[in-house]
């Protein structure tokens, strides 16, 4: 046979056979598998569009409007500012600090700026803000605790009240009832220095803090006679003087627990109160358990 | 992982059941058994579907029952094909090499290829297989490419497997009522003869009988190749029938009679050995003859055989054959049958043994042939795929539909 041999006709192949059949000749099940195609099919149309359609938004609106994408004008104003703080601050100090612009949208707020502006006082350690949609804020606030109160000048010639925190922070403290500034002792023997709009923080505070906080519990009465604590000797010879309404000078050294030191405090006072009616000049607890030097005066002290 | 696969339903519409594998196809061309379904036959006599809803109610059973198994969904189904309107043809062409210095090109190739598969069929007839024998270079065998061979007339044959379209439409539409795609039809003697005999057995020779319950398929290898094969319409269900017929019982009766005591050699020599229909001492039940019992299906199943070898005609014989007969299918349970086939064509005869590591489920002769089907099925992919991508519609649309 050669190869010039004129091409047969192909045997008919089942393959030719077609295959397609109308749904009403299918099986339930066939026309139920049938029909998710369709479902299936039109899932994907449908998702294909609406893919479609949002890309087609999204650059038209590059086109015409970017700043739309962008802006959070179209959010709804914050309505509500909801506080949570461990100290004093309230409602009132929260608005005028943050002082939003009436009808300010919960989506246009600068949450950092917000809260640099929150900690800028001192008088917050902390400032947590979140958003809570639609239109509510929420603050949550770490304050600090004062330990002394000191008179300074910051800005102009008058002499304010500043707080001192135990980390040292000088702040203007809001919110604070005039019974409790009152019973903190006034600070002495520090030099302020500016840094900003405040003070640079006061070193030693902490070692301060720990002694008022061990003679608050454990002589309540008398160490509501102190007026004055003084840092003046805490860098040079690591002592802190105290002034009360007994005795004009009472030196606590900072490398003996303070606990001690105060035990024997009240064990002078009030053994010198009981032999000797004489007024006392100073105590010097800084030197030991085994000696105290105590001086007396002739005339009776007098405070501002 | 599993998005990049692709499930495979392997379909088997038999005269008694109809059974479904689901194959998962992965990237690297092997295969995973994920699913198997299983349901009696109904509307099918012989391997032909003669009611179409009754053949579609449990074929559609049966591959739901399959994907529910395996909970996934069929993307494609290789379905096997049976029946007695199969038939067989050998046909061979020659072609000169035509090039001057004899050596065979691709051209050459192809063209005695188209040849051999160019025989007109009769009216209503259709190709299922065409199966090609070696080439042969001046008279000598050669390999499976001859291209860049020296000669001067390349010989090459195909066995040409055809069927009555509307018979194979028919099973294509059950299957299609599914709302799958068929992606390949393959004849249930290659399907279950891949399985039964390793390529050593089919390059010395091998004769693969699986007999099914309506039909008797078979498929000769020679030179590692289906050289022939054939059906006859006669399966399991025939030795029922004469069961009935000679015992004068029902016909669930005389299956429990053949599955029981039925032998395809007789061993009983006593004729006062009886044997009860029940055996459970009830009204109705009765006593037979155990040894009339296997006269009935060794006389049934040496006929079978009979003609098995017939049809086989004289390329068929003990030196064409040296790996033996394998036996399958449903009725290859009936004992002694291996004994009487080697009565019959005078050479060894086994039963088929699938390969080790198969799960128990399917490690079942009757499960031969669905298990063909994907094996068969996905060697053949290639070849198939070239010739279907050329006809069949395979755009992305028509996956979705195909696919739900």
């Amino acid at each position: 046979m050669s190869n010039d041999t004129p091409q047969s006709p192909k045997a008919r192949s089942w393959r030719d056979i077609p295959q397609e059949i109308a749904p009403r000749r299918m099986s339930s099940v066939g026309r139920r598998r049938l029909n998710m195609g369709f479902v299936r099919t039109a899932a994907m149309v449908v998702t294909v569009g609406a893919m479609g359609w949002g890309g087609f938004e999204i650059w038209q609106t590059l086109q015409q409007d970017p700043q739309r994408l962008t802006a959070g004008n179209e959010s709804r104003p914050v309505e509500t500012i909801n506080l949570q703080s461990n100290g004093v601050l309230d409602d009132a100090w929260l608005q005028e600090t943050l002082a939003l612009a009436p009808q300010t949208g919960l989506m246009e707020l600068d949450l950092y700026a917000l809260r640099t502006r929150l900690t800028a006082s001192g008088q917050v350690r902390t400032a947590v803000l979140v958003r809570e949609f639609p239109a509510t804020l929420n603050v949550t606030l770490e304050e600090r605790s004062p330990v002394v109160r000191m008179n300074a000048k910051l800005d102009g010639p008058d002499t304010r009240t500043f707080l001192v925190a135990q980390d040292g922070t000088v702040y203007h403290g809001e919110g604070y009832g005039p019974q409790l500034v009152r019973s903190l002792p006034w600070l002495g023997g520090v030099r302020l220095s500016r840094e900003g709009s405040g003070f640079v923080p006061i070193e030693g505070i902490a070692q301060l803090a720990d002694l008022l906080a061990t003679a608050r519990g454990a002589m309540p009465d008398r160490f509501a006679t102190w007026r004055v604590v003084s840092l003046e000797r805490l860098s040079a010879d690591g002592q802190i003087l105290v002034q009360s309404a007994q005795v004009p000078e009472i030196i606590f050294g900072v490398r003996e627990d303070f606990y001690s030191q105060i035990a024997r405090l009240d064990l002078i006072l009030e053994e010198t109160s009981r032999r000797t009616t004489v007024p006392l000049h100073s105590i010097d607890l800084s030197v030991g358990a085994s000696q105290v030097p105590v001086a007396f005066n002739q005339i009776a002290p007098s405070f501002p | 992982m599993r998005s990049k696969a692709r499930f495979i339903g392997a379909v088997e519409i038999g005269t008694s059941k109809v059974a479904v594998l689901i194959g998962e196809m992965v990237r690297d061309g092997s295969v995973n058994l994920i699913g198997f379904g299983e349901c009696q036959s109904h509307g099918v006599i012989k391997g032909l579907v003669t009611d179409f809803k009754a053949a579609s109610d449990a074929t559609h059973s049966a591959l739901l029952a399959a994907e529910q198994s395996a909970s996934v969904k069929i993307d494609e189904v290789y379905l096997a094909q049976t029946g007695g309107h199969l038939d067989g043809f050998y046909n061979q062409a020659s072609v000169s090499v035509s090039a001057a210095d004899n050596k065979v090109s691709q051209v050459d190739i192809e063209t005695a290829c188209r040849l051999a598969k160019s025989k007109a069929l009769p009216e209503g007839r259709t190709v299922v297989h065409h199966i090609r024998r070696p080439f042969q270079l001046d008279g000598k065998m050669v390999g499976p490419n001859p291209d860049h061979l020296h000669g001067e007339r390349l010989d090459v044959g195909y066995w040409t497997v055809h069927g009555l379209e509307s018979a194979i439409a028919n099973s294509l539409h059950v299957v299609r009522g599914f709302n799958v795609l068929v992606g390949d039809i393959i004849l249930s003697s290659l399907a279950s003869g891949t399985m039964m005999t390793t390529p050593q057995d089919r390059q010395h020779g091998a004769l693969v009988i699986d007999i099914g319950a309506g039909t008797t398929d078979y498929v000769f290898y020679q030179d590692g190749s289906p050289h022939l094969t054939g059906i006859v319409p006669v399966g399991g269900g025939h030795l029922t029938n004469d069961l009935t017929l000679g015992l004068r019982v029902t016909e669930g009766q005389a299956e429990k009679l053949k599955i029981r005591h039925g032998r395809a050699l007789v061993h009983t020599r006593e004729k006062s050995d009886k044997v009860w229909l029940n055996g459970d001492f009830a009204i109705g039940d009765r006593q037979f003859p155990r040894q009339a019992i296997e006269l009935i299906t060794e006389a049934r199943v040496r006929e079978l055989f009979e003609v098995v070898k017939k049809k086989l005609g004289p390329d068929f014989g003990p030196e064409a054959c040296a790996a033996g007969v394998f036996l399958t299918g449903g009725t290859a349970k009936l004992p002694a049958i291996a004994d009487a086939a080697t009565k019959v064509f005078g050479i060894p005869a086994q039963l088929g043994e699938l390969p080790p590591g198969m799960d128990e489920k399917l490690n079942r002769p009757q499960h031969a042939t669905v298990l063909g089907l994907l094996h068969f099925g996905l060697q053949n992919r290639g070849g198939a795929n070239e010739e279907a991508g050329r006809r069949r519609p395979r755009g992305f649309i028509h996956k979705l539909f195909a696919g739900s």
